[in-house]
């Protein structure tokens, strides 16, 4: 009896130790893998450094160049009101999408002397990134910034933006000097692995950090823009900074403004404005009016014009009612969709690309660092002229049909240097502001860091401050790193749209 | 104890006077016979004499015949099923005895943890039990929630969403801090899965459920339940504690449910019996809002002054005050009266029906017997597209193969067809948020006409062009979910000797599950808006569809070796067993968008397509034991212990052993004689530890890479998630304490069930939000610890037994209240995020709080508790989201009331959920909106616009922020918005609470009318109703229980879904 027992025992036991053959292995992951060629993972940072479709919802309406009527998720710039849900939109998408990605890639490749050129890339994309969430908030996690899985430090502590930018800078100079043509580069989806492009890259981004502290700190500004300076930078258009949109990695801003939102942004009364009365060839490219129309429906191509003296820009502050009932005054009627919008159609179509860093812009911050001295070559006025003529050869990138025809971009061009003299910071900050439409985080910065162009203050009631200048710290920064967002909270001022950040020096 | 007895010799030294009684004879013997309740010879009954093993078995004919000693005192009558009866002997020769049938009887047989039966009075620890009749007569719309309010501890939550909806079934509260809390489903001894496809937006904890592919809106997609046939289930065993369901280890520790599906017939030979079961379910429309202002917003009405051909306010009731003849033009021309449109859910939603056939057929004889059944489920939905169809095959059996080896099995197949699901939770291209938000003076049958565009495209009706009109939704957005089903287990038991037995049983549950969705249709006037689903290419139609097929495999194989054996007053028995689990789950998904054919949802049809495939697995190995100790049936002791191995966590780390020890003390039976009116007494202690990996997806102990389905510019894209995964989780534990006590009193017309528990679980595997500037969202640690205490009770009452009338009452109460108590550190308030709301509002664990508190921005207030208002007439929000209080409910249970009247039952339940809050998502809606009667003050008074409108100005009451009265006001919609523009949402967050008139129950039987002779042998009818009547609730416009989502991590953040419904039918039962 005992030994039928300890048979049928051991069978039993058998049967269960012997299905047991690759319970360890159960735990690996059959789709995905352990190690990942890190150039891939610099592929997917890249992509995610193109403008964010929060620029609709901040700054494209802070500097007055659309804006929506509508409240509810829209609210935002367009109001000058906190609307939480976007103004978390740069911190959340930078850190999560390009600061984690370059992260992996720097730790991945800083052993290896032979990668040295991926790494450097990642450097400077991430340094990108930083200057964005930097500008948006002020005071951020920077040298813990992104170390979640390498440094496991999942609540990192905050820095002032003075040493942030330090760090920048500095990421930004090593970086650039470093890469090196003779070393092996990987293929990349911004340069397609071009060295001499990526150090001009990395050079531009340090020329618009130095042009940056103009207000709040001149020597090092100086120093900066110098550097930059000397190491070259993009001035071409074929070395433009670009994310060059496809159907599967869409254009974010474009979507929004094809799909949910396509009736609810207008271009700013003060930006058609602006071009109307320059009398500017950018204008009929950007914008298109729909005669007449009553309804997002409404907004058919068969009554649009591309007429530049037709174009209404929606008044800053408008509602959804209020504007219903001036749109009744436009010429050929309608409401508010009758308001003249950035065509989605050609400047905004989801495949549209996005720039970070043109050769527009940097002619532009040249001629005023050559206007201020800080360098000491070429004329301020040829650089203003070169910048306004790289813009609008720019437009074509769009679609063939945003092309300007070079004797209308020498004509305006010609008829602003006439004027130059004596309005250098103005007219090159206002160029400035049109050569970064939908490059909001730019063109908010230097709005703010310049001055320019002079903006009336939104004259909508119910708006929290006249301009806004920083945005509030994610609520998510507030319930989980609390001790830390107010340390810097205490550093840096209240949590407010009105803040300054620290080289924002109240003039 | 020795106190009691003294106690009760004295009290009843009188009655039985066995000092005083004659001299006896050295043996005696006793003759009788015993009878039944109806006075019939009562074959079978055990006559012992009490205090011995001395006794004997009555004859055929009701007769005994026992030779007693001299020093006996008391004969005992048993028989299973009916009241022990003891009678004194007191030199009496002939005793006759009639027995009464226990309905609830004491030596009941429970089916505990791995199918073992035992002895209800043996158990250490809580159980209810639940006879298949209770799932069946009272059907309604999903299957579990005829339970609600039916059993101390478990709180089961309706969703509205029908039977292939899902049930969120709660066992002694929520324990778990960000993951899952639902117990296992155990059928005939062996676990299948219970994949959750239920919605759970704004879920940040993982839990388990599976969400639908991204894109377009979520739909409830069923559980496991949905599967069930309802007429197979023989009983339903709860094993609320840790100490029941420790031997099924880690995946039971929120509690088993244990379904036993019949396996053979009722009584000897062939049986047939049909089942119909028909119910209609009609939609409850709560909604109170204000129809004092119309469709429109600051006060302009849609159509004047200034026409436009599209009724852009659509979703906003901020419009002009409704006066008699007053127009609105709406669509293109469309003048029609701008008057209140009332009862538009009812006038949208349809009656929804169910209808049941089933049949069974069985037999039973010496060696064994089977059970065949089939049925079709056909069902309506209430929404007007949704239709759910199920038909099973249920066979199960048993058979004595030889005197020492016996087989047992049961195979279910089912297969289910759940056409177009209800959105629910959501936003975009929801019905339920459409219609809850919708104008107040939008005729729903203009929408209806108007429902396509001169473009064949949706035709907008609001400027907030999300909200689509609920009857292009109908029309367009279709989703199909056919899952087939097939499940069972076989084993055998071979029997050494008396005392030995093995047992070896192989288990397996596969089910495939084929979802196509058009999440997205062609034509969507507004379509998502995040980068993935852009607008089409040109030449292309935008939309997105997903095509998805899932293949799931669970096996279970195990031995169980039983040992029994009695040694004088003593009984032991000893298990010994392993199980060996593995699941897998295979998923291969093509999400497709822009189509080059309009309306033709095919995956070869879309441009830019997105294939995917994800694998699964996992395992568990176990070794466990258990012995089982008692004394003369008086004591019991109870030890398990159990060893479990997890695949998903690091080699070094993947195990725990756990044990698990209860005594149950029967004091009623140790006492020679005890009080009369006390019949049955039982206190039971038990403790319990189990660990667990569950809330541990696999995978997560390294950094794993993939490869984007899109290549760009020609280049490969690789990613990584934003969860920092960790290789050092150890598994959690729980702990759990529990003590309780059972009295059955005067003649068992007054029972209770009492139970205490104290639950700590530690180690807790938390998926914490860390800051986003760490790159990552969230990390896994072994760290949350939470206390859950509370208390289930049962009391019976039979206030009325006649012959004619028997009245019997049962409360079932529990209480429950969990507490926070470490999460990354123990210091008080700090807390992590589990849920989201759609827009404003979180739920948070919160160290040294009540379980899932929900937070929010609140007013900020001063000292005295005024408003502080901004100088643009807005109310100012707190500087931090401030937590509003615990959404679980502390309080459940239910009143049942049962009459059995001339051949008449009748039932009725009243139910409750008590101590809760919620967000609700439809007022903050109808807050912002204008429909909220809050929203009614300050609607005029403010500055008219340039065509004479009334933006109304509403002055808040409160303080500006230097101190003084507020004099500043707001327009009203801009004033009423702030719950969404500033997210303060303190306005809208409510107690959750409510009593229903739950279930009506009337039945007769209409057996006695048939002729004899008649093949017919029983015949059946009841009627029922479910979710009869709200007695109370707090909450308005929305039944407090109409939650969609079925995560504990989004718990009490309410959004609109499908409404609730009463729903009323008959139950035909017929026997052959």
């Amino acid at each position: 009896m005992k030994k039928k027992v300890n048979y049928i025992v051991l069978v039993l036991a058998l049967v269960v130790v012997s299905c047991d053959n690759g319970f360890d292995e159960l735990n690996t992951n059959q789709t995905q893998s352990i190690s990942l060629e890190p150039a891939l993972i610099l592929n997917n940072a890249i992509i995610n450094s193109s403008p964010n479709a929060v620029q609709l919802n901040y700054e494209l309406p802070i500097v007055q160049q659309l804006t929506s009527p509508n409240t509810g998720v829209l609210e935002g710039g367009n109001f000058n009101k906190n609307n939480t849900n976007s103004s978390i939109g740069n911190w959340r998408d930078y850190y999560r999408n390009v600061i984690r990605y370059t992260t992996d890639v720097i730790s991945r490749t800083s052993s290896d002397p032979a990668l040295s050129n991926l790494m450097n890339k990642a450097r400077i994309i991430q340094a990108n990134a930083f200057m964005v969430i930097t500008d948006t908030y002020g005071s951020i996690p920077y040298d813990q910034g992104g170390g979640g899985f390498v440094d496991q430090v999942f609540f990192p502590t905050y820095q002032t933006q003075e040493a942030v930018y330090d760090g920048i800078i500095q990421e930004l100079k090593d970086a650039a000097d470093a890469l090196d043509a003779a070393k092996a580069s990987n293929t990349d989806v911004l340069y397609n692995g071009d060295i001499a492009k990526w150090k001009k890259f990395g050079y531009s981004l340090l020329l618009r950090a130095g042009m940056r502290l103009s207000k709040v700190n001149q020597t090092k500004a100086e120093e900066t823009v110098a550097d930059a300076f000397a190491g070259g930078v993009i001035l071409s258009n074929a070395d433009n900074a670009v994310i060059r949109h496809d159907g599967n990695y869409s254009n974010a801003t474009a979507n929004v403004l094809n799909s949910t939102e396509a009736a609810n942004f207008y271009l700013a009364a003060p930006f058609v404005d602006a071009l109307k009365n320059n009398a500017d060839p950018r204008l009929p490219v950007i914008a298109i009016r729909y005669v007449g129309a009553t309804s997002g429906s409404g907004q058919v191509p068969g009554v649009g014009t591309y007429d530049p003296a037709d174009q209404f820009g929606l008044p800053m502050g408008s509602t959804d009612g209020e504007a219903d009932i001036s749109g009744a005054t436009l010429p050929g009627g309608g409401t508010r969709y009758a308001y003249s919008q950035l065509d989605r159609r050609r400047m905004a179509k989801p495949t549209s690309p996005l720039f970070i860093v043109t050769a527009a812009q940097n002619n532009l911050l040249l001629a005023e660092a050559r206007f201020r001295g800080w360098i000491n070559s070429g004329n301020a006025v040829d650089y203003f002229s070169a910048g306004i003529k790289a813009h609008m050869d720019q437009m074509v990138s769009y679609d063939p049909n945003c092309a300007v025809a070079s004797g209308d971009r020498d004509t305006y061009s010609d008829a602003m240097v006439t004027t130059f003299a004596g309005n250098e910071l103005q007219q090159i900050n206002y160029e400035y502001w049109i050569a970064s439409l939908l490059n909001g985080q730019e063109a908010w910065a230097n709005f703010r860091r310049s001055g320019f162009p002079q903006l009336a203050v939104n004259p909508f009631p119910g708006k929290a401050v006249d301009f806004i200048l920083r945005l509030p710290y994610p609520p998510n920064e507030i319930l989980v790193n609390t001790a830390n967002v107010q340390a810097a909270i205490d550093e840096q001022g209240p949590d407010e749209l009105d803040t300054r950040v620290w080289w924002d020096v109240e003039p | 104890m020795f106190f009691l007895v003294f106690q009760y010799t004295v009290v009843s030294g009188g009655v039985y006077r066995t000092s005083i009684s004659p001299p006896l004879p050295q043996q005696n013997t006793i003759t009788g016979k015993v009878t039944d309740e109806n006075g019939e010879a009562f074959p079978g009954v055990n006559v012992i004499v009490k205090g011995t093993s001395t006794g004997t078995v009555t004859n055929a004919d009701g007769m005994y015949s026992l030779t007693v000693p001299a020093e006996a005192n008391t004969l005992v009558f048993s028989f299973v099923g009916y009241f022990l009866q003891e009678v004194s002997i007191d030199g009496k020769t002939t005793i006759n005895v009639s027995l009464l049938p226990d309905v609830k009887s004491l030596d009941e047989v429970v089916v505990t943890a791995l199918g073992i039966e035992k002895s209800a009075k043996s158990l250490g620890y809580a159980t209810s039990k639940i006879d298949g009749k209770e799932l069946t007569e009272n059907r309604s719309p999903n299957m579990m929630n005829t339970l609600q309010g039916k059993i101390a501890g478990v709180n089961i939550s309706s969703m509205a969403t029908g039977p292939g909806g899902t049930s969120k079934i709660r066992i002694r509260g929520q324990s778990s801090i960000g993951g899952t809390n639902s117990p296992l489903i155990v059928v005939n001894g062996v676990p299948i899965d219970n994949t959750n496809f239920g919605t759970n937006q704004g879920n940040l904890g993982t839990d388990g459920s599976v969400a639908s592919r991204g894109g377009g809106a979520s739909t409830d997609g069923g559980d496991a339940f949905s599967s069930f046939n309802p007429d197979d289930i023989e009983t339903m065993t709860v094993l609320k504690g840790a100490t029941a369901a420790a031997l099924y280890g880690s995946r039971a520790k929120d509690g088993v449910i244990m379904i036993t599906t019949k396996s053979k017939g009722a009584s000897q030979g062939l049986g047939i019996s049909y089942n119909l079961n028909y119910t209609n379910d009609k939609i409850l429309d709560f909604t109170d809002y204000q129809y004092e202002y119309g469709q429109g917003e600051y006060g302009g009405g849609p159509a004047a002054p200034n026409p436009s051909p599209n009724p852009n306010s659509g979703q906003w009731s901020f419009g002009r005050k409704i006066e008699p003849g007053m127009t609105q033009l709406l669509f293109d021309d469309d003048v029609v009266p701008y008057v209140a449109q009332r009862g538009i859910l009812n006038k949208f939603y349809r009656q929804g029906q169910n209808l049941t056939n089933s049949i069974s057929i069985a037999s039973s004889g010496e060696r064994g017997g089977i059970n065949f059944s089939i049925s079709n489920l056909d069902s309506k939905g209430v929404t007007p597209n949704n239709t759910f169809s199920r038909q099973t095959i249920n066979l199960g059996f048993v058979h004595d193969l030889s005197s020492k080896l016996s087989v047992r099995g049961n195979i279910n197949y089912s297969h289910e067809y759940n056409k177009n699901p209800p959105v629910v939770s959501d936003q975009d291209n929801s019905i339920p948020t459409s219609l809850y938000a919708m104008a107040n003076t939008m005729p729903l049958k203009v929408l209806d006409e108007n429902k396509y565009n001169a473009g064949g495209g949706e035709f907008n009706y609001s400027r907030f062009t999300n909200r689509t009109n609920p009857y292009w939704v109908l029309e367009e957005v279709k989703q199909n979910i056919r899952r087939d089903r097939l499940f069972g287990n076989f084993s055998f038991k071979y029997d050494l000797t008396n005392w030995l037995s093995v047992q070896g049983r192989a288990g397996q549950d596969y089910w495939s599950r084929d979802n196509d969705y058009i999440n997205l249709p062609t034509g969507k006037a507004s379509i998502n808006s995040s980068s993935i689903f852009s607008a089409a290419a040109p030449g292309f139609y935008n939309g997105v569809f997903t095509q998805e097929s899932r293949r799931f495999r669970e096996t279970n194989y195990d031995f169980l070796i039983t040992a029994a054996k009695d040694f004088n007053d003593f009984a032991v028995s000893v298990n010994a067993g392993g199980n060996q689990m593995r699941r897998r789950m295979d998923v291969n998904s093509v999400q497709v968008t822009d189509f080059v054919v309009k309306d033709l949802y095919t995956v070869q049809n879309g441009r830019a397509k997105d294939p995917t495939y994800d694998l699964i697995e996992r395992g568990v190995n176990s070794l466990y034991a258990m012995a089982e100790v008692n004394y003369k049936e008086i004591i019991y002791l109870n030890g398990t212990f159990r060893q479990d191995w997890f695949s998903t966590l690091s080699k070094e780390k993947n195990t725990i052993p756990y044990f698990s020890l209860s005594t149950s003390y029967v004091f009623t039976e140790s006492f020679s004689s005890k009080p009369a009116w006390l019949n049955f007494g039982k206190v039971r202690v038990a403790y319990a530890e189990v660990g667990s990996d569950s809330d541990v997806s696999p995978y997560s102990n390294v950094l794993y890479y993939g490869v984007n389905g899109q290549q760009f510019l020609g280049q490969a894209v690789g990613n990584f998630g934003l969860t920092v995964p960790n290789a050092n989780l150890t598994p959690m534990k729980v702990a759990e304490t529990e003590v309780g006590l059972e009295l059955k009193m005067f003649d068992s017309r007054v029972n209770v069930d009492l139970a205490l528990y104290r639950k700590l679980t530690t180690d807790q595997i938390v998926d914490a939000t860390i800051s986003d500037a760490s790159g990552f969202t969230t990390t896994k640690i072994n760290s949350g610890k939470s206390e859950n205490k509370g208390i289930e009770m049962m009391v019976n009452i039979v206030p009325v037994k006649t012959e004619a009338l028997q009245w019997d009452f049962t409360f079932t109460g529990a209480y429950n209240k969990t507490k926070v108590l470490s999460l990354l550190t123990d210091t008080p308030g700090s807390n992590i995020t589990v849920g989201q709301h759609v827009f404003n509002g979180w739920v948070q664990q919160i160290v040294g709080e009540e379980m899932g508190q929900i937070v929010g921005y609140g007013y900020l207030r001063n000292d005295e508790g005024q408003k502080i208002f901004g100088a643009n007439g807005l109310p100012l929000r707190t500087a931090q989201p401030i937590p509003f209080g615990s959404a679980l409910a502390k309080w459940t249970g239910g009143f049942l009331n049962s009459f059995t009247f001339k051949g008449i039952t009748a039932s009725f339940l009243i139910d409750f959920k008590l101590g809760g809050k919620m967000l609700s998502g439809t007022n903050f809606n109808a807050y912002r909106h204008g429909l909220h009667k809050d929203t009614l003050f300050g609607r005029e008074g403010g500055t008219l616009d340039g065509n004479g409108n009334d933006p109304g100005f509403v002055v808040g009451e409160g303080v500006n922020e230097a101190g003084t009265e507020n004099t500043a006001g707001a327009k009203a919609e801009d004033y009423y918005s702030v719950v969404r523009g500033a997210g303060l949402v303190e306005p809208i967050i409510y107690n959750a609470g409510y009593w229903k008139l739950r279930q009506i129950n009337i039945g007769y039987d209409f057996t006695k009318f048939l002729p004899k002779g008649f093949p017919v042998k029983n015949v059946r009818l009841s009627f029922v109703a479910n979710n009869v009547l709200m007695l109370k609730k707090w909450v308005p416009n929305i039944d407090p229980e109409n939650f969609s989502y079925t995560s504990d991590n989004v718990v009490g953040l309410e959004s609109p879904s499908v409404p609730t419904t009463r729903s009323m039918g008959f139950n035909l039962n017929v026997k052959f």
